[in-house]
């Protein structure tokens, strides 16, 4: 019986796969036969033009929406003004000082913290977690900002950092919680969460702008809006794996609603939320390219000004100070959560008790009352600044004219026997079948709900008239996805059996990770020209962590004892690996690389730079047209495609985990 | 001599599913086991009726997903029963309103937790004195009544440790530590012990009854060992499958078991070191044999007697006789 | 320690309300920065000029096309270099409703085509003719295009024709888009150092055809008709058998911008430079490795007669 429905399944699988073959390869010819053409091409007549109606609605959101007493332009601009506040404040003093006046009028009242301050509070951060590997790296990072000469704009950086990061925890918080007592709620935030993480930025860039004004607040609310999705997934299971004898004595104790959430609940579930925190850092740090589009300044701006003047090297050393500020502040977080708890001790006096912060202080203020006098408190000195740019620029220049045949020949090969196949096979498939495919592997992996999805978002697709652009977004994706997989998953083999190997591969993913993507582009370009190849390139290394972090992870958390039983019957190290760990670890890796697509897609919108002619152009496109509608319906597409595939291999790392009862 | 019920459970139902409560009433509030089961619900409790009386340890037996747990959940009304009343000192739990619930739950209530359920960012002290903290007290108070605490379950020394610098054992003292900051009159312990080593788990045992002989509260105690039952309880409440099988004393129950269910439990059991005198003697209050045992004596310890004289007379505390006890019910009794 | 502060304020504030003069309002004016030299110099001295009049100005980065956003709302006032060839489609979907106005050419003009370096001459003579490109196409292939040559094209965004341009001309060329122009130098600049063949869109004033030697293609010449009208040129069925047109690049401002500092709006109104001298101002800062404050400085003090006519 059993086995019966396996040929069954079998034989279903193989018959899809010969329809699908069938269609590729005699597609042209059977639409000619039957005078249907558009089983190859979706009429034009039939695109529903959601984009123009999207502008229009949003035409009229600003002009013309009121709640009566106020219009929606005033909200969202009392919103900006709200969140330009506190960003002025910090801005001035850690970086432009308090200024009387605007414009070129503005007077400085009182200057910024020097730079040897802002130090010395972050080592002293750092110091206080008692974590000496810790000081080393952040003391290491800040200077590395003086050293370079990147202080000022990194702490233009650092500024939008300091309120993008706790406004979109709070905000996380605050959702996470509300869902977490509402069900309803909950189902409603969900997928808005999927669309704030995978409609890419610069689909929303320009309505933000509209909305609220151009320069560092919208940049600050684009930068919040991607960081903060994680803070409420993470708030939600934080409070939902909370032991219910936990709750319960706090009920017990007899709280109140509120005392029980602030004094229980959320103490409690502090580690985990803090993991949340991380990824909101790590997630605002990205966005600093994109939000210097809109006006953020900082880094972000250095970083696409030098590239734009083909200066690689100074682009990669700004690129460096951001990675460096993304590792120090990530490792900081992360250190505070696990400071080891100390003992309350008692009867000490205020002042013995709070001895190292009052030093500190006390330090501080006299550097800000010295610093009007000595210059070298006020700036760092600038012929001690280092510059590695040339060296940088002569390394590419190396290659580009010693190894560029090696190189083209190399990609020549690998474009024409693995690209192109892909991409003639996506573009051949007729797209009714294709929806069909879908939503039959939806009804296989998720039954009537998955499949009515993919049935849904797919045909969306296809309406919009963005179907063979969708094609070339899959076939780039699942090209470079292919590739990221082949190297990340050995590597996170590697990484995890081998902790030495971990910890050097954690530092190399980290950056590959922080480091703005366009730092390499340009390179990449002077070696391999324009083009889908480079894209890829591109997207493979930014897209790489997550199948090694995954499938590191799988690896170290298969349990001991199975292990040990497997080499008690005398498993070589090969078979150990290949018979047991990696089935063992697929449904984690399985989710590694439905990370690595995620990102990959996020990708392509960057790699549209580089003259791809997937999605991501589209919504680039609508970026420099200021096209809302249309920047926002192609961004609804790559949002789409990413659920789709999310959704599938979820459900189907799901019932291998199932299966194999880890539930 | 009746005793004062401190809390009254009046056939409280409880079940999982959708709109119980509309389908109890769609069956009369009765529905049979196969009727629960044939509709898709799950019955946690099934027409539960108890009465806890003031300062007894009341012991509730069962094993996992016997609905113990859940019972004394709708006793402290951390879960809503689908239906039946639950009063306590005369309040009716079910209609009393949030505000009220919590007071009650400030001042009247302690529990203690099978997993301990410490707060892993407090302190022994912190913890010990959080249920006096929500209430709003202040600091130095609320840490002077917690070092009372401290003493009392043996944690001295200890009151700046965070529960992960803490044994098994010493988290559970914090554990009921916490339960009696308030000073609660109703004591819920929801299988205090189980997550302990055997030896430990003794260990506990006894200092929960040294506890209890100082405190004296009405107390609630859910177990699924046996062992553990009929050693603290006053009386045993056994539940299978959401029923209540039976209630009463320890001897009751394994002299008189209800049904094969609780015989089971009570069949291997040493009776001869839990049971009583009193519960196997012959009433006789006129017998006259010189050697006398007291009522209350486990029987393994007049069995040489009895043996060496072949008939004893029983006494109770004030030295009246009540009755006698012969070698044939003694050797019928350990020997059967 | 309050004093100190007080001190200080003081100093600094008196110190600048004597320089205040009598304009319209001393809002700031936001100008917008791009990320190209060419529009830093040229905003700086717009900049500059404006406070020489007295104005506040404030200089914000933002995107050429954003920022329209901005200036419709007001949140922006000035944008020094709208190109024609670029940023047409933009200037006449804001300017509809009055919200952001046109104000005149800066007097340079931009010139965009088709550019190879000058040391491919040598594998093609007959350069810079555009009949010649045929002859050579192969010169020019890679193996992707072989054996058609391979024009770099700019990002789709910027229009330009030229897939219909070497459609109408016969060309055995094949159009590959750069997506950025970041992007199209970088092949430049990588084809330069290895003498590798290229033919890309090049613009100017940039800093490129200053850095790089080289020269633009001779195509027949712009016409309107040659765009709109099928029979004209050499072929008679078809649209784009010429040059891409050369065109002006305007500023553009918010029609708050004459609203509010009506005297500023005349100032950047009267505005101009000529391409030339903007190319040697590019190069001054791009290859020479100036700053572009010093390079604006220096201009405006050797040209202080011309550019306080602007503001009188």
């Amino acid at each position: 019986m059993i086995s019966n429905i396996q040929n069954n399944k079998k034989i279903t699988f193989f018959l899809l796969f010969i329809i699908t073959f069938i269609l590729y390869f005699y597609g042209k010819e059977i639409a000619s036969y039957f005078d249907a053409k558009w089983i190859i091409k979706y009429p034009k007549h039939y695109i529903f033009p959601i984009s123009k109606y999207t502008s229009l609605f949003v035409k009229w959101l600003m002009d013309e929406a009121t709640f009566g007493i106020f219009s929606f332009r005033d909200l969202t601009r009392f919103i900006a003004w709200l969140i330009q506040q506190p960003y002025n404040l910090i801005l001035a003093l850690i970086s432009k000082g308090f200024l009387q006046g605007q414009g070129q009028d503005a007077v400085e009242i009182l200057p910024p913290l020097s730079w040897i301050s802002v130090i010395t509070i972050i080592v002293s951060m750092a110091l206080y977690t008692k974590d000496k590997i810790l000081v080393a790296l952040v003391a290491f990072a800040f200077f590395y900002l003086v050293i370079f000469g990147q202080w000022e704009s990194s702490m233009v950086t650092l500024s939008s950092i300091i309120i993008a990061v706790p406004v979109g925890v709070i905000i996380g918080l605050i959702l996470g919680i509300l869902s977490y007592k509402s069900e309803i709620l909950e189902r409603i935030i969900s997928p808005i969460l999927d669309l704030m993480q995978t409609v890419p930025v610069f689909a929303y860039l320009v309505p933000i702008l509209v909305m609220f004004g151009f320069g560092p607040v919208s940049a600050l609310i684009a930068t919040i809006i991607y960081s903060m999705p994680p803070m409420v997934r993470t708030t939600l299971l934080a409070l939902k794996s909370i032991d219910p004898q936990i709750k319960e004595c706090g009920l017990m104790s007899g709280c109140t609603e509120r005392q029980l959430l602030w004094k229980v609940l959320v103490p409690v579930s502090k580690p985990t939320l803090m993991v949340g925190v991380n990824q909101v850092i790590m997630l605002s740090l990205n966005m600093v390219i994109i939000a210097s589009m809109i006006g953020a300044g900082g880094l972000g701006y250095d970083v696409l000004a030098s590239l734009r003047r083909l200066n690689i090297g100074v682009g990669f050393e700004t690129g460096v100070a951001i990675v460096v500020l993304a590792i120090a502040l990530d490792r900081l977080s992360q250190a505070f959560v696990n400071i080891p708890a100390r003992k309350r001790k008692k009867n000490i006096s205020f002042f013995k008790k709070n001895f190292n912060i009052i030093t500190l202080f006390i330090f501080i203020i006299v550097i800000y009352l010295l610093s009007p006098f000595l210059p070298l408190i006020k700036n760092f000195p600038e012929n001690l600044v280092f510059n590695t740019s040339l060296f940088w620029e002569e390394l590419v220049k190396y290659i580009n004219i010693n190894y560029y045949d090696n190189l083209e020949s190399f990609k020549v090969t690998l474009l024409t026997y693995f690209m192109l196949p892909i991409k003639r096979f996506f573009l051949g498939i007729p797209w009714p079948w294709f929806i069909t495919i879908l939503t039959i592997t939806g009804w296989y992996f998720g039954k009537l709900r998955l499949a009515f999805l993919c049935l849904v978002l797919s045909l969306f697709i296809v309406v919009t008239g963005l179907w063979e652009k969708a094609m070339i977004t899959l076939y780039l994706c699942g090209s470079s996805v292919l590739i990221a997989s082949m190297i990340g998953i050995p590597l996170g083999v590697w990484a995890g059996v081998n902790a030495r190997a971990n910890k050097a591969l954690t530092v190399f993913i980290d950056t590959l990770q922080t480091l703005p993507s366009f730092v390499y582009l340009i390179p990449v370009v002077m070696l391999f020209r324009v083009g889908d190849f480079t894209a890829m390139l591109a997207v493979i290394l930014y897209a790489l962590a997550p199948a090694v972090r995954y499938t590191a992870h799988g690896i170290k958390n298969i349990n001991n004892q199975i292990v040990e039983a497997a080499l008690i019957c005398g498993c070589s190290p090969r078979q150990l690996l290949f018979k047991i760990k990696l089935p063992l670890a697929l449904p984690e890796i399985l989710l590694g690389i439905n990370q690595t697509i995620m990102l990959a897609l996020s990708m392509l919108v960057i790699t549209a730079l580089v003259g791809t002619r997937d999605l991501g152009q589209e919504v680039y496109i609508a970026l420099t047209k200021a096209d809302i509608g249309r920047g926002l319906v192609s961004g609804l597409c790559v949002a789409f495609i990413s659920i789709i595939a999310d959704r599938i291999i979820k459900s189907g790392s799901n019932k291998l985990k199932d299966k194999y009862g880890m539930i | 001599m009746k005793k004062n019920p401190k809390l009254i459970c009046k056939n409280v139902w409880k079940l999982f599913g959708n709109n119980p409560k509309d389908f109890l009433l769609k069956h009369n509030n009765n529905p049979s086991d196969d009727t629960i089961k044939k509709e898709g619900y799950i019955q946690a409790i099934r027409d539960a009726s108890v009465e806890v009386f003031e300062n007894e340890i009341l012991v509730i037996m069962g094993l996992s997903g016997s609905g113990k747990s859940t019972l004394v959940r709708c006793m402290s009304r951390l879960v809503e029963p689908t239906i039946g009343e639950i009063f306590f000192e005369d309040i009716n739990m079910g209609e009393i309103s949030k505000k009220e619930l919590i007071e009650i739950r400030r001042h009247k209530m302690g529990m203690v937790f099978q997993h301990f359920a410490l707060f892993p960012h407090r302190t022994v002290i912190e913890n010990i004195a959080f249920p006096l903290e929500v209430q709003g007290i202040g600091r130095n108070e609320r840490e002077k009544s917690a070092m009372e605490i401290i003493e009392l379950v043996g944690l001295e020394g200890r009151e700046n440790y965070f529960p992960k610098e803490l044994s098994g054992g010493q988290q559970q003292r914090v554990g009921i530590g916490r339960s009696l900051a308030v000073k609660p009159e109703l004591w819920f312990l929801d299988e205090p012990f189980s997550a302990l080593d055997p030896l430990i788990r003794k260990e506990m045992q006894n200092e929960f009854l040294r506890i209890q002989s100082a405190l004296k509260k009405t107390i609630i105690f859910i177990t699924h060992d046996f062992d553990e039952a009929i050693r603290l309880a006053d009386r045993i409440i056994i539940m299978n499958e959401g029923k209540i099988v039976q209630i009463g004393s320890p001897e009751d129950l394994i002299m008189k078991p209800a049904d094969e269910y609780v015989k089971e439990f009570t069949e291997d059991l040493p009776r001869e070191r839990l049971l009583s005198v009193k519960s196997i003697m012959t009433k006789d209050q006129n017998s006259k044999y010189d050697v006398t045992v007291y009522e209350n004596e486990k029987v393994f310890k007049i069995v040489e007697k009895v043996l060496t004289n072949g008939i004893v007379r029983v006494i109770d505390n004030n030295n009246k006789t009540v009755g006698s006890i012969d070698k044939e019910t003694v050797s019928r009794f350990l020997y059967n | 320690m309050k004093n100190f502060f007080a001190i200080f304020f003081s100093i600094f504030f008196i110190g600048f309300s004597s320089s205040l003069s009598a304009v319209e309002s001393k809002d700031p004016i936001k100008l917008t920065l791009h990320d190209w030299t060419g529009q830093l110099i040229t905003t700086n001295i717009m900049a500059e000029v404006l406070k020489k009049a007295g104005y506040n100005v404030e200089l914000v980065p933002a995107d050429y096309i954003a920022q329209f956003a901005g200036l419709q709302t007001g949140d922006l006032h000035v944008a020094m270099e709208m190109w024609e060839t670029t940023g047409r489609d933009a200037i006449d979907e804001y300017t509809a409703d009055g919200r952001v106005v046109n104000v005149g050419s800066t007097g340079m003009d931009a010139i965009e085509e088709w550019w190879y370096p000058t040391y491919m001459k040598e594998k093609c003579p007959g350069l810079p003719n555009w009949e010649a490109l045929n002859d050579c196409a192969e010169a020019f292939a890679t193996p992707e295009t072989s054996p058609k040559g391979r024009y770099l094209g700019g990002p789709v965004t910027w229009g330009g024709f030229d897939d219909e341009r070497v459609e109408a001309l016969n060309l055995d060329w094949e159009v590959i888009h750069a997506g950025t122009d970041a992007a199209l130098f970088a092949e430049l600049e990588s084809a330069y150092q290895r003498k590798a063949p290229i033919m890309l869109w090049v613009y100017a004033p940039h800093w490129a055809p200053s850095k790089y030697s080289g020269e633009f293609v001779d195509f027949p010449p712009y016409t309107t008709e040659c765009y709109t009208d099928p029979s004209w040129g050499i072929n008679k069925n078809s649209a784009y058998d010429c040059g891409k047109p050369r065109g002006p690049i305007w500023k553009v401002a918010s029609s708050m911008l004459k609203d509010k500092w009506p005297g500023a709006y005349d100032a950047v109104e009267a505005f101009t430079l000529d391409s030339n001298e903007m190319g040697n101002l590019v190069a001054s800062v791009d290859l020479d490795g100036n700053t572009v404050e010093a390079v604006v400085a220096d201009w405006m003090s050797s040209n202080e007669g011309r550019w306080s006519t602007w503001i009188k």
